[in-house]
């Protein structure tokens, strides 16, 4: 591969990293800043409320089947029932996502 | 702040919430990233057999997820690179799509705990990384976390790299030979998203706040505006929590 190609590739990824470790840096300078005061720091709400809606957006993001037809997205819909369901009845991460994908396959399958 | 995450959300099973704190980090890191398997392995395939078609060989391809490690943009990089795009161009769109993780790290800083180490795990804080960090880093006592998000993050970004060697190598063959870890796996993803989430439906604000931004990511992502779809659906959910918030806050005078 061309030099000039990896030149990119590398400032590509330093400044991926960069996008990940500057906030980090910034921000537990902010924190130890208040510590040193003896005050409380706290979060911009605005920045704390994205938080979780990040994660929302990327289920969002992530529902779409790879292939879409109403096959996949009634599956998409069983999967995501019984991936709720399982979560009420045992609250844990594993189990849920388990039977999530599990229901999710066999719906596709059997509707193939 | 009366509306703020519930950091203690998985922990309503009583069970759950003590068990990161019996086991080492290591473990429970571990075992928290085998969800992740389900969806970063057929990606990272699908991201190999795409490097290979677009004239990047495999040991190239797996350099690009060891470094950059960052799903979509990788997509990006390599289809700008294959066609022929201005290289300062396919550098900028690839940090432009990755400009949402600046506020992963920021969220994460409460409930971290004092060590030199954390600049460090950076390079592991992907999307889904950091969905797990902020539900279970705040349950989880401090001489845990660093082990706890080694071992979340080196699953994670394994999985990745030798998924994508895996495509470089025999992509085209896995793929056609069990088409359901092409097409099934990757719905860990969503099942884990959703599992995350779970806990915040129980606040009629952030419920309706959630499902308007989970249905815009989903309508977006469809549309050609697909990588810019994590954000646009964030920032239209802030507003809706925005909107909703100080209406409410209007309406709490006259309540009682």
């Amino acid at each position: 591969m061309q030099t000039e190609i990896w030149v990119a590739i590398v400032v590509a990824a330093i400044g991926t990293y960069a996008l990940r470790v500057g906030p980090l840096l910034w921000t537990q300078r902010h924190f130890n800043k208040h510590k040193a005061n003896n005050s409380q720091a706290h979060l911009p709400m605005w920045l704390s409320v994205l938080g979780p809606l990040m994660i929302a957006a990327m289920l969002g993001a992530s529902l779409i089947p790879k292939e879409p037809s109403q096959a996949s997205w009634v599956a998409t819909v069983i999967g995501t029932l019984v991936t709720t369901l399982v979560w009420r009845k045992y609250r844990t991460l594993g189990l849920p996502v388990f039977c999530g994908v599990l229901a999710f396959g066999a719906s596709l399958a059997l509707s193939s | 702040m009366g509306n703020m995450p519930d950091y203690n959300c998985l922990s309503q099973g009583g069970e759950r919430m003590n068990a990161p704190m019996q086991k080492g980090g290591w473990r429970q890191g571990v075992i928290d990233g085998l969800p992740l398997l389900g969806g970063y392995i057929p990606v990272a395939i699908s991201f190999g057999v795409i490097a290979i078609q677009a004239g990047f060989s495999t040991l190239e391809a797996t350099l690009i997820s060891v470094f950059i490690y960052a799903g979509a943009s990788q997509f990006l990089l390599v289809a700008m690179v294959a066609s022929g795009s201005p290289l300062w161009l396919a550098v900028c769109m690839t940090l432009l799509v990755n400009v949402r993780h600046v506020v992963y790290a920021p969220n994460l800083v409460p409930f971290l705990s004092q060590s030199k180490v954390w600049p460090y795990l950076m390079h592991g804080l992907t999307d889904q990384i950091f969905a797990l960090a902020h539900t279970r880093l705040p349950t989880m006592n401090d001489s845990e976390k660093v082990n706890w998000f080694k071992g979340v993050s080196l699953v994670a970004w394994f999985s990745w790299i030798l998924g994508t060697a895996l495509g470089g190598v025999a992509g085209d063959t896995l793929t056609q030979e069990w088409p359901v870890m092409d097409n099934v796996m990757p719905f860990a993803l969503p099942a884990l998203f959703l599992v995350l989430l779970a806990p915040k439906f129980a606040d009629k604000l952030w419920s309706v706040v959630l499902l308007t931004t989970i249905f815009t990511a989903l309508i977006i992502a469809q549309s050609t505006f697909k990588n810019a779809a994590i954000p646009l659906a964030a920032i239209t959910g802030a507003l809706t929590f925005y909107l909703l918030h100080s209406r409410i806050d209007r309406k709490q005078p006259y309540a009682n």
